[in-house]
């Protein structure tokens, strides 16, 4: 009876980190369409500007944040969407190659100026200390990432549900041509929504980062963590992203708590592999983002 | 007794009684077999550095990867992510095999083709099965698996450390000579899989090829049973990368999933791919010299070599989308330039 609580008690953070992970990317994937292999850099920019700011210019929690916030939009529009993505958006093969190329060229970038012993560290703690599930014990930060999550993912809906913009963001993703000829600029679209998929990742690294690694490469196993999401959830419908999370937050503690932990990481990828193979529309099969 | 014979736009050699011309003005060279006599000069004029016989090695062992790739991405019409599963196999087979029973390199051959057409055979339904993006995700998930289960399995595969005391390729005492005869195995295994590969393509098989890249629905409606090809083309390709990764196994020694099969290792497949000029089987060649040297040349500048080296090969993209090999190629459109989309209509 413990072990399924425990079990519940994991599945339910975990799904919610998951889900934090992975809100950006199925929003890029249901809008654009595209697989955005340069969505790891975010998490990276995330901390490493912020701790830039804190550490190099010596300001404060809340300017570093804002400037944080001006340096990935200035990327992801500056570099993400003008060079890349609006160029190459029907070249696929130059898309994804360019765009792991700039992610790499960031991570690397990032590696020389703070390599792992610079010792990043954020003060973006908000409640510290553990609780005590039965045995299990969880740190306070992880309850916080829930509720963020569920916060995030709240108002993501209904900024789609019931605002112009949502409507708009909704049309392209249902039909990019139909939503040209209704006088909709698609390239505005992309551009918002590229903008709005910093969001989730930034806040939930920035939460995590107290009690996470950090480290340059942080990146890449969040973006396979968000591919994986995405892909069970039925590639960009947020829906789908939103019960793909906790389905792999269960997985992933039922593993780690019922089998071993060191097996987690393959049965998520190979739950995902056979998503694909024998159901590849995923959970929610729908055109639309919601 | 061999002659020389000057002709008007032709050097004649006569081998006693046979004939072979060689046409002077350049548009008739044969630029393969000149290409290929550059290649094979390059091990002897560097035969006094390991450190370039390593780095030629390296780069015709990714052009032995590149080339079988480009033929399956025409064949199969999909975008292949994980190459590097093959490698892996091949080469854990190679390792396993010579680790614990000391087998020579000639006997893990056959085993390692014989692993590799297993899982080449299982897994080619997946070109039937999965479509455009999928088809890319699975592939790109599948070494993904194959690195957490070398992880899970340490025992036997020792997934961080790697195996090591791999029987070497050849050993004829000196470490020098090794080095070079490695070098010229490698460039034989090139040369090979060139050939193989370039006169499949020309060959009504490539044209087979060539119809299911350019549309499956019209191949399908012209009387090709494209899903017999897709699968022949994608275990034939897979076996070659998996002898590719028992040369990688044999060469160097040791074998460690976490060298090849994670995603940096993918990236540099597909630049060698895109660089090279997208499809395009010499092109692979090309590619692959390229990016080995691009990468030695920039160890000579310090730390900063890592982020330039994605950044020199990420502007390249953008301003040759054609590859090195697409400058030259234009002059030759008539060719079959095959075209890799992701995701098609």
């Amino acid at each position: 009876m413990e072990t399924i609580e425990f079990i519940l008690v994991y599945a339910l953070i975990l799904g919610s980190l998951y889900l934090l992970m992975s809100l950006g990317f199925s929003l890029v994937c249901g809008v654009l369409r595209i697989f955005h292999l340069g969505y790891g850099v975010i998490f990276v920019l995330a901390v490493y500007g912020v701790w830039m700011f804190m550490n190099d210019l010596g300001t404060g929690m809340l300017p570093a944040l804002i400037g944080m916030f001006v340096i990935q939009i200035l990327f992801t529009l500056g570099v993400v969407y003008y060079i890349i993505v609006k160029r190459y958006v029907e070249q696929e093969e130059i898309l994804l190659t360019s765009l792991l190329l700039v992610a790499l060229v960031i991570e690397e970038l990032i590696n020389h100026l703070y390599p792992v012993t610079a010792g990043v560290n954020i003060p973006t703690t908000i409640l510290s200390g553990v609780t005590k599930v039965g045995a299990a014990t969880i740190p306070n930060q992880m309850f916080v990432v829930a509720a963020l999550a569920a916060m995030i993912t709240s108002a993501f809906v209904l900024f789609l549900l019931k605002t112009r913009w949502g409507y708009i963001i909704r049309a392209v993703s249902q039909s990019t041509r139909s939503a040209r000829l209704m006088g909709v600029k698609v390239e505005r679209v992309y551009a918002v929504a590229l903008v709005l998929s910093i969001i989730p990742p930034t806040v939930c690294i920035l939460v995590i980062s107290p009690i996470w690694s950090i480290e340059p490469y942080l990146g890449t196993p969040f973006l396979e963590t968000a591919i994986l999401v995405s892909i069970l959830g039925g590639l960009g419908n947020l829906r789908g992203t939103v019960i793909a999370s906790f389905i792999v937050g269960l997985v992933a503690s039922s593993v780690a708590f019922l089998i071993n932990p060191r097996l987690v990481g393959l049965a998520i990828l190979v739950m995902v592999f056979f998503v694909l193979v024998f159901r590849p529309e995923g959970i929610a099969r729908s055109e639309s983002l919601w | 007794m061999v002659r020389f014979e000057h002709k008007r736009a032709e050097l004649v050699i006569w081998l006693g009684d046979l004939k072979l011309g060689w046409s002077i003005e350049p548009r008739y060279w044969r630029n393969p077999l000149l290409g290929m006599a550059l290649l094979a000069m390059l091990p002897l004029a560097f035969s006094g550095r390991p450190d370039f016989l390593t780095l030629i090695t390296t780069a015709n062992a990714f052009a032995c990867i590149a080339m079988p790739l480009a033929w399956q991405m025409t064949g199969t019409g999909r975008l292949n992510f994980g190459p590097q599963l093959f490698v892996g196999i091949g080469g854990y087979t190679a390792a396993l095999i010579s680790v614990h029973w000391g087998w020579g390199p000639w006997a893990t051959l056959p085993m390692a083709v014989l692993v590799g057409l297993f899982f080449a055979a299982l897994f080619s339904p997946l070109t039937t099965l999965a479509k455009g993006l999928y088809f890319s995700l699975i592939t790109l998930v599948l070494p993904l698996i194959f690195l957490e289960l070398t992880y899970y399995f340490t025992g036997i595969f020792k997934g961080e450390t790697g195996l090591f005391g791999i029987a070497p390729l050849v050993n004829l005492g000196r470490i020098k000579t090794n080095y070079i005869v490695s070098a010229y195995m490698s460039l034989v295994l090139l040369m090979v899989f060139l050939f193989v590969v370039f006169r499949i393509m020309q060959s009504r098989y490539g044209l087979y090829a060539a119809a299911i890249n350019d549309d499956e629905e019209i191949a399908e409606v012209m009387g090709l049973n494209i899903n017999v090809w897709k699968v022949i083309c994608f275990t034939i390709t897979s076996v070659m990368i998996a002898v590719t990764g028992w040369f990688m196994a044999h060469y160097f020694g040791t074998f460690a999933g976490v060298t090849f099969l994670p995603l940096p290792f993918m990236l540099k497949i597909l630049l060698v791919v895109m660089i090279g000029g997208r499809g395009g089987i010499y092109g692979a060649i090309y590619g692959a010299y390229f990016v080995v040297i691009l990468e030695k040349l920039l160890t000579v500048i310090g730390p900063t070599s890592h982020f330039l080296f994605p950044l020199i090969l990420l502007i390249l993209l953008f301003v040759l989308p054609e590859g090195i090999y697409g400058m030259i190629r234009r002059h030759r459109y008539r060719e079959y330039y095959p075209t890799i989309r992701v995701r098609r209509r």
